[in-house]
């Protein structure tokens, strides 16, 4: 993936030149490129309005919604939150190491990140099938239908952000390359990823 | 960047008239241009005003509510999806001049052929056949109500639940602009129509639901995805226009 | 395919990646587009058309769930095989002896075939929609998606010989296909051609759930897109070397 960010950047990021990291530091620094926080703050709007749609949705059954919640296994649900938290911080991680120019240890440590975000989307396909196996399908009812779609936007999601850490693996595999807004730009993606993940956890699996 | 005029004749104008010229960028590229404002904002009142399907009717009526429907709107129905379809060229329009700028991209063709045949592909299962599903549906007075019903059911699923044509326009759309050096459309524009894409999956329930938010008129498998779609399209007409002044007077046709 | 450091940046590269994408699109989308298609309850085997108006409803009752989930995925997945075609329009418009018309008609007629699979599986979903539709409907809604799916090949025959004939004008010293992709369009085109008879037979090896006209027809094609797949791989591959794009 190419970046223009050199050229014209919106945001108030400095053109990072490939290689060096800390040449001139404005007063702030924004990490990675701007288009990319406009698809992280999008995105969490739109996730935002539908987290407000399922909390409607919720008030309006509550006991249904609370009756259909304990069919969920909530230690499947931990396990993913751990597995996404430890995914971020490696991520977080490996940004540190680019920045201070170790490439080798970001490229391992952004590996790590995919893999753990490959781990989420094996149990979650566990935790699918059982719960399908139960009988608790998308037709189920509101709850379910919220459960799946949530979920499985949220998959889409992280199979995007496996993309784009792969982007980032050979960004930083370059030694032409190894832009740090690139880097940046990933991880903060995956942020998001786990932070979205957090919420529906909170939800769809605890909230009582 | 472009806003001086044309010293020389390009390679399009056959008289000395392109001296003339007022704004940057090519004549008929503007032309078609604002085609695409001008379609949509009859797009926006026929669909919504006219042959009511934004918001669409309710899935979860009886076979009566649905017959009533059609009686109600019939004429409405008649006029702004007679009117659609002989305007739908317009469609074809929009589709036409993001494809000419994808191929000013440095990207090469085969996303713009992707683009361009997707929503080809698009027009037909997402717009024209709830039209000649309603304007069937209203043509003849007193039409056994279970031949409406399958009228309504065809026409509203389809228009609401035409999914893959789009979803592989957005991503042939979003790996074009991500990949182009020559800028034509900004980055955050592909991350726009990655959304896009997101409001297709949204919508994947309304084959199942009948009523609340994953119904075809639910909040979110609707109207959600409503919104964004017109804040997409608002950013691409934006982008177009910008595109158009930017494009130098003088480029060369596209081959 | 090694993309040369130097080469990075240019255009061309940006190019032969988008086609790269374009290409393994296919391969993806594909294995989803099959386990939707083994999950179809009425694919194996394929749904008589002798059945009565009560079965076919019975039958949309019983299996709406898979229905929908197959119809569905067919629905948000199938347009994404178009890449791979346009990805083998953009190679026809690389020949260098001939004009590009074929590439255009080849377009032009993808999307044709295109629109008709997108509207197949609406038919389909329709059908399973409403459980208390009354059964004859159900069976007019089912022949329609079984119909548009099986029978209008005519734009994938087009196709399929355009490209034969594309490749065999491309003799020059330098063709862009070898010459048996050719034949073997051609050969595709012929194989799924008998499919129209299930617009007009209802029993038989033409009708839509006959050997010639479902599994003929649809084993054609998929052959033709995983063959190509690898031609195309090739192909990208030299092209990319050629123009010092890779090593």
């Amino acid at each position: 993936m190419t970046h223009a960010e050199q050229a014209t950047s919106e945001s108030g990021s400095p053109a990072a030149s490939s290689g060096s990291e800390i040449e001139q530091h404005p007063a702030v620094h924004v990490p990675g490129d701007g288009h990319m926080w406009v698809m992280v703050l999008g995105d969490l709007i739109i996730f935002g309005a539908y987290f407000i749609i399922f909390m409607v949705y919720r008030a309006m059954e509550p006991q249904e919604f609370l009756r259909s919640q304990e069919h969920l296994n909530i230690n499947i649900g931990v396990l993913n939150t751990l597995v996404l938290l430890a995914s971020s911080r490696f991520v977080a991680r490996s940004v540190q190491a680019a920045r201070g120019g170790d490439h080798a240890l970001a490229l391992r440590l952004t590996y790590l990140g995919g893999l753990c975000g490959v781990a989420f989307i094996v149990i979650k396909a566990y935790e699918w099938s059982t719960k399908i196996a139960q009988g608790y399908t998308i037709s189920s009812n509101d709850f379910f239908m919220f459960y799946y779609m949530l979920t499985g936007v949220h998959l889409f999601h992280v199979s995007l952000g496996l993309l784009i850490l792969g982007i980032t693996a050979r960004e930083l595999r370059n030694p032409r390359r190894r832009r740090i807004s690139m880097v940046e730009s990933g991880a903060t993606y995956w942020h998001m990823v786990d932070l979205l993940w957090i919420v529906i956890f909170a939800l769809l699996y605890v909230m009582r | 960047m472009s806003n001086t005029i044309s010293t020389h004749t390009s390679p399009s104008a056959s008289t000395a008239d392109t001296r003339r010229a007022k704004r940057a960028g090519k004549r008929d590229v503007w032309l078609v241009f604002w085609i695409v404002p001008a379609f949509y904002t009859a797009f926006g009142v026929i669909f919504f005003a006219l042959a009511r399907v934004m918001p669409p009717p309710r899935p979860d009526v009886t076979t009566d509510q649905m017959v009533h429907f059609f009686h109600a709107h019939g004429l409405t129905i008649k006029i702004g999806f007679g009117v659609l379809v002989l305007i739908l060229g317009g469609a074809g329009v929009a589709n036409g001049i993001v494809v000419y700028h994808m191929k000013r991209m440095t990207v090469g063709s085969v996303l713009a052929y992707a683009y361009l045949g997707s929503m080809s592909i698009g027009a037909l299962p997402g717009c024209l056949l709830v039209a000649i599903c309603f304007l069937t549906a209203v043509y003849r007075p007193g039409r056994d109500p279970q031949l409406l019903a399958l009228l309504y059911d065809l026409g509203l699923l389809s228009y609401v639940g035409s999914l893959g044509c789009f979803s592989t326009a957005y991503f042939a759309f979003a790996v074009a602009i991500l990949y182009d050096r020559n800028q034509i459309f900004p980055k955050w524009l592909a991350y726009v129509s990655v959304w896009q894409i997101v409001t297709e999956i949204l919508a994947v329930p309304v084959f199942v639901s009948k009523a609340g938010p994953f119904a075809w008129n639910g909040s979110i498998s609707f109207w959600m995805g409503t919104v964004i779609f017109g804040f997409w399209l608002s950013c691409v007409i934006v982008f177009l226009m910008k595109a158009n002044e930017r494009q130098p007077v003088d480029e060369a046709p596209l081959d | 395919m090694q993309i040369l450091a130097e080469a990075e940046d240019l255009p061309k590269t940006a190019n032969i990646k988008t086609q790269l994408i374009s290409l393994w699109t296919a391969p993806v989308f594909g294995v989803v587009l099959l386990i939707a298609f083994l999950a179809f309850p009425g694919f194996f085997p394929p749904m008589s058309p002798d059945m009565t108006a009560e079965q076919v409803a019975r039958f949309y009752d019983d299996h709406a769930a898979m229905i929908r989930f197959s119809m569905i995925t067919f629905n948000l997945c199938g347009i994404m095989l178009l890449p791979f075609f346009m990805v083998i329009v953009v190679q026809m418009k690389r020949m260098a002896t001939q004009s590009h018309v074929f590439a255009y008609c080849y377009l032009t007629a993808a999307v044709s075939g295109a629109t008709l699979f997108a509207l197949a599986d609406i038919f389909y979903l329709v059908a399973a929609f409403r459980p208390g539709r009354s059964p004859e409907l159900v069976m007019l809604l089912n022949d329609m998606a079984w119909m548009i799916f099986i029978a209008p090949v005519g734009a994938f025959v087009a196709m399929n010989l355009l490209l034969g004939l594309a490749v065999y004008f491309d003799d020059g010293p330098d063709p862009v296909f070898p010459r048996w992709v050719g034949h073997y369009a051609v050969g595709t085109g012929l194989a799924m051609a008998p499919a129209v008879g299930a617009a007009v037979f209802a029993t038989g090896p033409l009708a839509w759930n006959g050997a010639i006209s479902f599994w003929l027809r649809n084993g054609a094609f998929t052959l033709f897109v995983v063959v190509m797949f690898f031609v195309l791989r090739n192909v990208l591959h030299r092209q990319a070397v050629e123009e010092g794009v890779a090593r």
